[in-house]
């Protein structure tokens, strides 16, 4: 990790809960980053656009992102996510309960680099967060230009 | 539309019952005419014929009649040349008309054997005629013994006269009736020529009648039937529409349906990751809780109430476990009608499948189970084989072979048969099987989604059935089971043979 900056965790997640029971797990996971939670598409990209210390302006970030949100597609997101030459090298993980095989491929051809279904089953799903915490903490995350 | 159609047929159907039970009728009082008069004809014919046959007999009584006249004149007059001359041509001519007359009165008695009154005349005129005869042949016989010329001629030459007379009268009569006959005859001829000109006449008329009603009522029936092609025409360019119309129709509102049960199947998994999520949040700070209560327990039991420890030990894990439960059955069934809506919307692709493979490859991967239950699964004889969507097929036998084999009747060795054979363009397969069978009033209810039937012995959901029914309909097939209750059950799946084009 070359980077000044603290990696930012930016979890665009509509329900409540299961925002709770990513960030519940990803700490078990030993990742004391910090996370920045937005429930809907607008403020997140907000954040991610023009945030003074969002990822545009300031230090490398991560993004959780959900598909399913109330005011846009999450797919809309990851396009305008690596449609921005400031964001496209951002790692996106997609985190969802769409398990459609069409969904995932159409996510990967955006430019998402991890796809990962959220299974009912919580002892997948806790392990499934773990495992993304472990890729974090390894993860060589790009510089930003200034 | 279907209003427009019954209005039609209502509006074209009833004139023409009428009409058609017209046009019957007409045609049959043509023939009936027809017949009629032929039947008149022929009869006033042969009565015609009669007629003139019975005229021609009179004819030749009258005739007869009129030659004995003559046969009569001419012996009496050779009679009395012979007698004043002595001449034997006279003889000679007397003797061919005396043989003559009677031959003559025989001819009038056969051809009058069928009138009495003439028959009474002949009766009358044979004596006299006998007794002249007689008495002319006297006359001469003794005028040939008279060679010395004794007797004057003519006391020979004078006949009786009275006797002459009574035949006169006799053949006048017998002309006069003969004459009576022959103009009743000619009347009556008269009177059957005139009814048979009538009879041709009104029969002509009628036939001409009804050749022009036939004309008409044809006239009318074929612009009646122009109308209602052209009304039917234009109905079937209404249908054809209405056909694509409701088919857009259908097809959107079998996708809304599909799109439905998608998005419904997400929505719901989301809160159910959150129910399973935090129950396990829950089972893990419960468990500080039951350590924390069982060092109390140890340590010191007076804190202790025993609804505290009742709920950490026993209630806390018992509920956890049912919400376990109820969440994983609830996830099964979103799992499955997400199975189902995305079975419905995946694309189709007809190839040949060979059904004796499939069928083989499904038993194969029964294997284990057929051999833990101690069944068998034979196919008998051929199976046809398809043109069509291969893991569609394997899936619906695969499902229906191991429903087979899942219900089965414990303490019957299973055996279960699939066979198949062609019927037309479709190809039905069974598969039968000897185990519990199934209740008349649950064949439809074994179809349903989430519905089961019989005793809940064997795990599942009640979906592998509403799935094969789906796929086979998606197919362009049928589904259907006949069994009853501990005999057995027979699930008959009939397929195209080519998928049809979407």
């Amino acid at each position: 990790m070359t980077s000044h900056y603290p990696v930012t965790i930016v979890m665009i997640e509509d329900d409540e809960g299961h925002a709770r029971l990513i960030e519940r797990n990803i700490r078990r996971a030993g990742i004391s980053n910090n996370v920045r939670h937005f429930s809907d598409g607008t403020t997140a990209l907000d954040y991610l656009f023009n945030g003074s210390d969002g990822p545009t302006m300031n230090g490398p970030a991560l993004i959780l992102l959900d598909l399913n949100l109330p005011d846009m597609s999450g797919t809309d997101i990851l396009a305008k996510i690596k449609s921005q030459p400031k964001l496209k090298r951002t790692p996106v993980v997609v985190l969802t309960t769409t398990d459609d095989k069409t969904e995932i491929q159409r996510c990967y051809d955006l430019g998402a680099n991890v796809y990962v279904t959220k299974p009912v089953d919580y002892e997948a799903f806790a392990d499934a967060i773990r495992q993304l915490g472990l890729f974090i903490s390894v993860i060589q995350l790009p510089e930003v230009e200034a | 539309m279907s209003n427009a159609v019954a209005e039609l047929l209502a509006r074209h159907d009833r004139p023409d019952l009428n009409f058609r039970r017209l046009l019957v009728g007409a045609v049959a009082l043509a023939i009936l005419v027809l017949l009629s008069a032929s039947v008149a004809t022929m009869i006033l014919l042969s009565q015609s014929q009669d007629i003139t046959r019975w005229v021609n007999h009179t004819y030749q009584a009258e005739h007869v009649v009129a030659d004995m006249r003559v046969l009569i004149a001419r012996d009496e007059s050779a009679r009395r040349g012979y007698l004043i001359t002595h001449d034997g041509v006279y003889m000679n001519a007397y003797r061919e008309s005396a043989t003559a007359l009677p031959r003559e009165l025989e001819r009038f008695g056969a051809l009058t054997a069928d009138n009495p009154r003439q028959q009474d005349a002949e009766a009358r005129l044979q004596p006299l005629i006998t007794a002249k005869l007689n008495e002319q042949a006297n006359s001469l016989q003794a005028a040939a013994n008279d060679a010395r010329g004794q007797i004057d001629p003519a006391t020979l030459i004078r006949e009786n006269r009275a006797s002459a007379l009574q035949i006169r009268d006799a053949l006048n009569a017998m002309m006069a009736e003969e004459g009576r006959l022959l103009s009743e005859r000619t009347e009556a001829q008269a009177v059957n020529a005139t009814m048979l000109l009538a009879v041709v006449l009104s029969s002509s008329v009628l036939v001409a009648l009804l050749a022009i009603g036939a004309f008409l009522l044809v006239r009318r029936y074929a612009a009646d039937l122009d109308q209602s092609q052209t009304a039917l025409k234009v109905l079937n360019a209404g249908l054809e529409d209405e056909v694509g119309r409701r088919t857009a129709d259908l097809t959107r509102a079998n996708e809304e349906i599909q799109r439905f049960a998608y998005i419904v199947s997400h929505d719901l998994r989301s809160p159910l990751v959150n129910v399973m999520g935090f129950t396990a949040e829950l089972e893990t700070a419960a468990k500080p809780l039951r350590e924390l209560v069982a060092r109390v327990k140890a340590e010191a039991p007076a804190l202790l109430t025993r609804q505290a420890t009742e709920a950490v030990e026993l209630d806390l894990p018992e509920s956890i476990t049912f919400i376990r439960s109820s969440t994983q059955k609830m996830d099964r069934l979103i799992n499955a009608i997400l199975r189902l809506s995305r079975e419905g919307r995946r694309n189709l692709t007809a190839e040949p499948v060979d059904m004796a493979a499939v069928l083989q490859g499904v038993i194969a991967s029964l294997k284990q189970q057929t051999e833990a239950r101690g069944a068998s699964i034979a196919i008998e004889g051929p199976l046809p084989d398809l043109v069509n969507d291969r893991l569609a097929v394997e899936q619906v036998f695969s499902n229906v072979v191991e429903n087979a084999l899942k219900y089965l009747k414990p303490g019957r060795s299973g055996r279960i048969v699939i066979r198949g054979r062609t019927e037309g363009a479709m190809r039905l397969y069974e598969v039968e099987d000897n185990g519990r069978g199934i209740d008349a009033k649950d064949h439809e209810r074994v179809f349903e989604l989430f519905r089961r039937a019989g005793a809940q012995d064997q795990p599942g959901e009640g979906i592998g059935l509403a799935h094969v029914r789906a796929l086979v309909h998606r197919l362009g097939g049928t589904i259907t089971v006949a069994s009853e209750l501990d005999r057995g059950a027979t699930f008959r799946i009939c397929l195209p043979e080519v998928l049809a084009k979407a």
